[in-house]
């Protein structure tokens, strides 16, 4: 699914969390959204997911402006993992998965085959088949941010949206969590704090103060001179051992 | 694994088909136990004869008290407990907060507000019924509550839904504390000993008097509840990681939210105002049923009805033998039969994990 962000604002009160952000995003690609915190990531991230109306300029989705499209066909299309979305209840794994089917079953449609399917796939492309009957609050943070993916792989999105899916997992985690996402076939957006995470994105964007400063292959956006201006970092770009372009932060500017 | 989950869905299944015997059997309990105790038979003849005019020989005094005051009885009970478990799970589910029951939203300190301006404070002049009062009360404390917990969010800046639950509970706990301010204002300024010991017994659940009329009005909102619930399962059960994660399976958080909360709290606010503010039933009972059934709204609310349905049955039998000669109030015996096994559940389930 191809996206285009045209001209957004979203404010709450007087306050703007989003000013004029135009931004295109191409079918299949991995888009990377980073910026401070307080910067506008998690705005922009619902505004796409169609959890939040902007005050002006719109989405569209392949052709369709996301305001007039109705909730349910939404939930279609497009998928969003939420930072650290929990629960009390006690409920399996399987059933958390299940749970991704809801916009394609009615009161009056029955669980058929082709939801059984789309569960059972997205359990194994998060390679959670094992889990399948644990319940959720057994689960480590890894764990339950991949049954997270696997509940948005059910709906059988064009578009998943990831918001920050990495934050307060351990780096083993975080890194097949990465690879995971990375080899996933469509349209994926994910904001992300850690800014060589985001070195393995196709595209980044970069959000600072509510407005999209920069966007373009990571290598060249995520410079050192942007670095400074609106991360406050003093960093250097370097090739890994790997060969890949590494950012290496020495201290607070 | 997949074998595994199947047979529990299979005795679920099986258990759904024979809830109504059960119910059934709950209420013929009901009707048949009490001070004086009458036969089962006895029971199912009188039935017989005014279902369908069968015309077995049944004395004159024991068909009446079947008939007449023991049958509706335990219909409404079911009907109440059916009722107001089903707003708990509702609540809890919507509002994704443990504590919610059915008389988060003000409904019973409005209805006691409405049934004491009527029966001490004389409003209406003797027009209006105390029902009619405590169902007017419980209706007008809602929709101060709703309009309260709008005000909060639009001052917050409205937007995330989560925020929009936190509201409705914090609104629902200062209009209950309002209504309730005012209905011992009442009790304080104009009651006699005798009327303030009658309104106490009718907040904590009064079932004796209730007629014919009463069941049918009882009966059509708690069925209705049920379907409604039904219908909106899935939506229920998308709220389970939050209204966000709800939204985003395409679910209208609001419209959802407002209409099963309206439509719960008038289901209340018709119960409250015929057998008064039952406590507990509305709390207790899905937490229980949670244990027992799992999670997922298509077994949770037939489950929670039942069960609420035979529990208050079984708390009115109990409320009329326990002590020879009196009557308990309803909702005494709910929260002395309730809390420990409220306990039992919690320290059972905190066992399983």
């Amino acid at each position: 699914m191809k996206i285009d962000v045209q001209a957004l604002s979203a404010r709450v009160h007087r306050t703007p969390l989003l000013t004029d952000v135009s931004l295109h995003i191409e079918s299949g690609e991995l888009f990377g959204l980073v910026g401070p915190n307080g910067s506008g990531k998690s705005t922009l991230m619902r505004c796409l997911a169609g959890l939040r109306r902007p005050i002006l300029g719109r989405v569209i989705a392949d052709d369709t402006d996301l305001g007039q499209m109705p909730a349910r066909l939404r939930a279609c299309r497009i998928a969003f993992v939420e930072q650290q979305a929990d629960t009390t209840d006690r409920l399996t794994v399987r059933e958390a998965v299940e749970l991704g089917r809801t916009p394609y079953l009615s009161p009056l449609r029955r669980w058929g085959a082709d939801d059984q399917a789309a569960v059972e796939n997205a359990l194994s492309s998060v390679e959670m088949d094992a889990f399948a009957d644990r319940l959720w609050h057994t689960l480590s943070g890894g764990e339950r941010q991949r049954v997270h993916i696997a509940r948005a792989l059910a709906q059988a999105p064009d578009l998943l949206l990831l918001d920050e899916p990495t934050n307060h997992l351990d780096i083993r985690h975080q890194l097949s969590l990465m690879a995971l996402v990375r080899d996933l076939p469509l349209t994926r957006v994910i904001a992300l704090h850690d800014l060589n995470q985001a070195m393995t994105c196709d595209r980044v964007g970069v959000l600072h103060k509510g407005r999209l400063i920069a966007a373009g292959p990571p290598a060249n956006v995520l410079h050192e001179d942007l670095l400074a201006r609106v991360f406050g970092v003093a960093a250097k770009s370097a090739t890994a051992p790997d060969g890949a372009p590494r950012l290496h932060f020495s201290h607070a500017l | 694994m997949k074998m595994a989950a199947a047979p529990v869905r299979l005795v679920a299944g099986r258990g759904l088909w024979l809830s109504p015997l059960l119910l059934a059997a709950a209420i013929m309990a009901g009707t048949a136990i009490g001070e004086t105790r009458l036969p089962f038979l006895t029971v199912l003849q009188t039935l017989a004869n005014h279902l369908w005019g069968a015309g077995y020989p049944v004395d004159g005094i024991e068909a009446g008290i079947i008939w007449s005051y023991r049958l509706p009885r335990a219909i409404i009970a079911a009907c109440s407990g059916a009722g107001l478990a089903l707003t708990g799970v509702v609540l809890q589910a919507l509002l994704r907060n443990p504590l919610a029951d059915p008389y988060l939203m003000g409904l019973s300190a409005g209805a006691s507000t409405g049934a004491v301006l009527v029966t001490v404070a004389g409003v209406g002049g003797g027009a209006i019924s105390m029902s009619l009062g405590a169902l007017t009360g419980a209706l007008l404390a809602f929709g101060c509550v709703v309009a309260l917990a709008h005000a909060v969010n639009g001052a917050a800046g409205g937007g995330r839904a989560t925020q929009a639950a936190a509201a409705i509970i914090l609104a629902g706990i200062a209009g209950s504390q309002m209504f309730n301010a005012l209905t011992a204002f009442t009790i304080a300024r104009s009651a006699n000993a005798e009327q303030a010991r009658g309104i106490m017994f009718w907040l904590m659940g009064n079932l004796s008097g209730v007629r014919w009329e009463d069941v049918w009005a009882c009966a059509g909102v708690s069925l209705a509840g049920v379907a409604l619930c039904l219908w909106y399962r899935r939506g229920l059960d998308a709220f389970t990681f939050g209204a966000d994660g709800a939204a985003s399976l395409g679910i209208n958080v609001q419209a959802l939210r407002g209409s099963l909360i309206t439509a719960t709290a008038i289901m209340v606010g018709v119960l409250v105002s015929k057998v008064g503010a039952i406590g507990f039933v509305g709390l207790v009972v899905p937490h229980a049923m949670r244990f027992l059934v799992g999670t997922r709204h298509d077994r949770l609310v037939p489950a929670s009805a039942l069960a609420g349905a035979v529990f208050l049955v079984a708390a009115d039998v109990i409320s009329r033998i326990l002590v020879p000669g009196q009557v308990l109030p309803i909702g005494v015996v709910t929260a002395l039969v309730g809390a420990p096994a409220f306990a039992l559940i919690l320290v059972r389930g905190g066992a399983r994990r």
